[in-house]
């Protein structure tokens, strides 16, 4: 019978498994186990069956990724998509905007100064560099910085943990923190990176930053790099910074505790004016906001002696966490500082990325900036005939023009000139217009030896694009010197009045 | 899931919640560096160490007066369940700052091998706990009550392992964060 065969074949197969089963090593150890594992509690016994089986299958379950969007792709396709890659250049190809501007663009021979010689063999004035107090035509300082360069060589080599930091490096940083009023103060080697460095050494994600919707570029960066979580402010509207930090502490009442930041510019490099510190100061206190203030474009400007806004608004620059500055404007050298407390300073030494990884400031910068410094401090005539140059100008330019307008404060050497409103709206001019209406003012203005320049600025990027980005306005930038005369600054400006006034009546 | 890029939604009444994925940024953060955090479970020894530490349990256990087996084998078990939840499910990020915390928002046992499941290194760190109960229910003689404690402390370490776990949160006594 056939059934009768299947048993015995069965009875015959447990058999034999069951002695191969015994001759196993350890298989007595097995039966043992399950044996006295059983003890009458099947419940028990049903778990820790579930449990074995249960870690047979996911030792068996083949590996995947969780990871959205992912392909696994054969080698073939991998090949096929890298050859079919075309980079994109790396430069995209110039608008004709562009070309006319490089085609156009002055070259300077020569010393830069008050007056500089062009390639063309013209000699022009200079209203386009900051060389506010024309520290660059000093004999001194270039003697200075020659004595320096035979002492120390061109660059310090290495970054400042890692013996870039020089004598001059210390000497120029307590300089800083004494002519400021803050108990230290730390020094970068360029400008541009102090304050996109700055920000992330403190601020990481999760962090909250308010900031100025006008800021600088290189603020923006440093938003970016943060991580941290951004809210914006309409331009120096104190009652919107109100609203925005009253929000924010109403919406992180109840959350864990985070840093907090408030970032603002003392003279805003898109738009020339200032800050109103004291009411931020005010505001900062009263919410529990740190305050970072960039002083790039008023340290050494504003100021009975140049000390910046705090001088000028009546701050304690104590009172200001973060205080960022510039070397390379005002004081003709190069770098970037940051001032504030022990605790603020010693903590960049090693969480600021710039400072970390970038060789130290050259030798020859920290001595200029130390002397202009110096020289600041010792001259405080150079701020009263600053202050008459830019009211010169101010006078020829401002009230005078039906066309434009001067965004920047009366104390800013850097004047911002843009088209009046209502200039810009009877036209019906777009960026681009206004853009190419300005080009052919600064043109009319070197044809007549006047140098000047437009206000370039570079697009804001998406760190603003969570919210709307801000568009500086097209401007033109007269940049003041003491390297003129009140006459020739007065001339210059009935130069650039007339050419605006030329390029906006012309007819099309 | 994959296209769900609205945030951590959750209706006010569940509390279950699911982290959304990364965004580009923190993606990128992601990948600027290996994860220095969840990368030493696939380093040599790492295997070893549990097998030892276990065994260190179990003698500093034992050396204590008036010791029976049964509760030595039971807090060895506690005690490892317990260090390993906390280990690889409760804290989250990374401790050491190197990626600006990008991971901020994800435990250890999701960072492990960028969050792949089925993985040697996970197959192994499942397999640890489920032989170590195995071993402490029979060398507590299936006492019951020992057994229920030692079921309940692997299930704390079990059933967050679980691939169908992945990224959800439990927000018991806390809304979910936003942004």
């Amino acid at each position: 019978m056939d059934s009768q065969e299947a048993q015995e074949y069965l009875t015959n197969f447990v058999n034999v498994t069951s002695t191969q089963f015994h001759k196993l090593p350890g298989s007595a150890i097995f039966l043992r186990y399950v044996k006295s594992s059983y003890q009458d509690d099947p419940v028990r016994s049903a778990v820790e069956l579930f449990l074995v089986l249960f870690a047979i299958r996911y030792l068996l379950a083949p590996k995947y990724s969780t990871k959205p969007n992912y392909v696994k792709l054969s080698e073939e396709e991998i090949d096929d998509l890298v050859d079919e890659w075309v980079p994109e250049p790396l430069v995209a190809k110039a608008t004709p905007f562009e070309d006319a501007e490089l085609e156009k663009r002055p070259v300077i021979v020569g010393p830069s100064g008050p007056r500089s010689k062009l390639t063309n063999g013209r000699t022009v004035t200079n209203l386009a560099s900051y060389n506010f107090y024309n520290f660059v035509s000093n004999e001194n300082l270039k003697e200075r910085a020659i004595q320096t360069l035979r002492t120390y060589g061109v660059g310090p080599c290495g970054p400042p943990g890692f013996y870039g930091t020089q004598d001059v490096h210390m000497k120029i940083e307590a300089d800083i923190a004494a002519f400021l009023g803050t108990t230290a103060c730390i020094i970068y080697a360029q400008a541009f990176s102090t304050i996109s460095s700055v920000i992330p050494a403190f601020s990481k994600r999760g962090d909250i930053i308010v900031a100025d919707k006008a800021v600088n570029y290189a603020i923006r960066k440093g938003i970016q790099i943060s991580r941290s979580a951004v809210r914006w402010y309409e331009h120096n509207d104190m009652e919107d910074l109100q609203r925005v930090l009253a929000k924010v502490t109403k919406e992180q009442a109840k959350k864990p505790l985070t840093r907090r930041f408030i970032i603002t510019e003392g003279l805003f490099e898109n738009v020339g004016d200032m800050a109103d510190l004291p009411k931020i100061i005010e505001l900062k206190l009263k919410y529990k906001f740190r305050l970072i203030l960039d002083e790039s474009w008023s340290f050494g400007v504003l100021g009975r002696t140049g000390r910046g806004l705090t001088e000028h608004q009546h701050v304690d620059a104590a009172e200001v966490d973060m205080l960022i500055g510039s070397m390379a404007g005002p004081l003709s050298a190069a770098g970037g500082f940051c001032a504030g407390s022990d605790e603020v300073v010693e903590h960049q030494r090693l969480s600021a990325s710039s400072y970390t990884f970038s060789a130290a400031l050259p030798a020859i910068a920290a001595v200029t900036a130390s002397e202009t410094l110096m020289m600041l401090q010792t001259q405080p005539e150079l701020f009263v005939q600053l202050k008459e140059n830019i009211r010169s100008m101010w006078t020829q330019l401002d009230p005078r023009s039906d066309w434009m307008y001067c965004t920047s404060t009366p104390e800013n050497p850097i004047m911002l000139l843009t088209l009046k409103p209502e200039v810009v709206s009877s036209r019906r001019l777009t960026i681009e217009d206004q853009q190419q209406l300005l080009q052919d003012i600064v043109d009319e203005c070197l044809a007549q030896n006047v140098l000047i320049t437009r206000a370039k600025t570079l697009p804001a990027g998406p760190s603003g694009a969570k919210t709307d980005v801000y568009v500086p306005s097209p401007a033109l930038k007269v940049c003041i010197t003491l390297g003129l005369t009140k006459k020739e600054i007065e001339k210059s400006g009935i130069i650039i009045r007339h050419a605006i006034t030329k390029i906006l009546t012309r007819k099309r | 899931m994959t296209s769900d890029k609205s945030g951590r939604r959750r209706r006010s009444s569940s509390i279950i919640y699911q982290e959304p994925p990364e965004s580009l940024e923190q993606i990128s953060d992601q990948s600027a560096l290996p994860n220095l955090n969840s990368q030493w479970v696939n380093a040599k020894g790492a295997w070893t160490i549990h097998p030892v530490l276990i065994i260190g349990l179990k003698i500093l256990f034992d050396i204590i007066p008036g010791m029976t087996q049964e509760i030595s084998w039971t807090l060895t078990n506690i005690t490892y369940m317990a260090g390993s939840y906390l280990m690889f499910h409760w804290v989250r990020g990374v401790p050491f700052e190197f990626n600006a915390g990008a991971y901020d928002n994800l435990n250890m046992w999701e960072q492990i091998d960028n969050g792949d499941q089925y993985t040697p290194a996970k197959k192994f760190l499942l397999m640890v706990p489920i032989v170590l109960f195995l071993l402490s229910t029979h060398y507590t003689h299936y006492d019951f009550t020992y057994f229920t404690i030692n079921f309940m402390a692997l299930m704390a370490v079990v059933i967050p392992k679980l691939p169908q776990l992945h990224r959800m949160r439990i927000g018991l006594f806390s809304d979910p964060p936003d942004e």
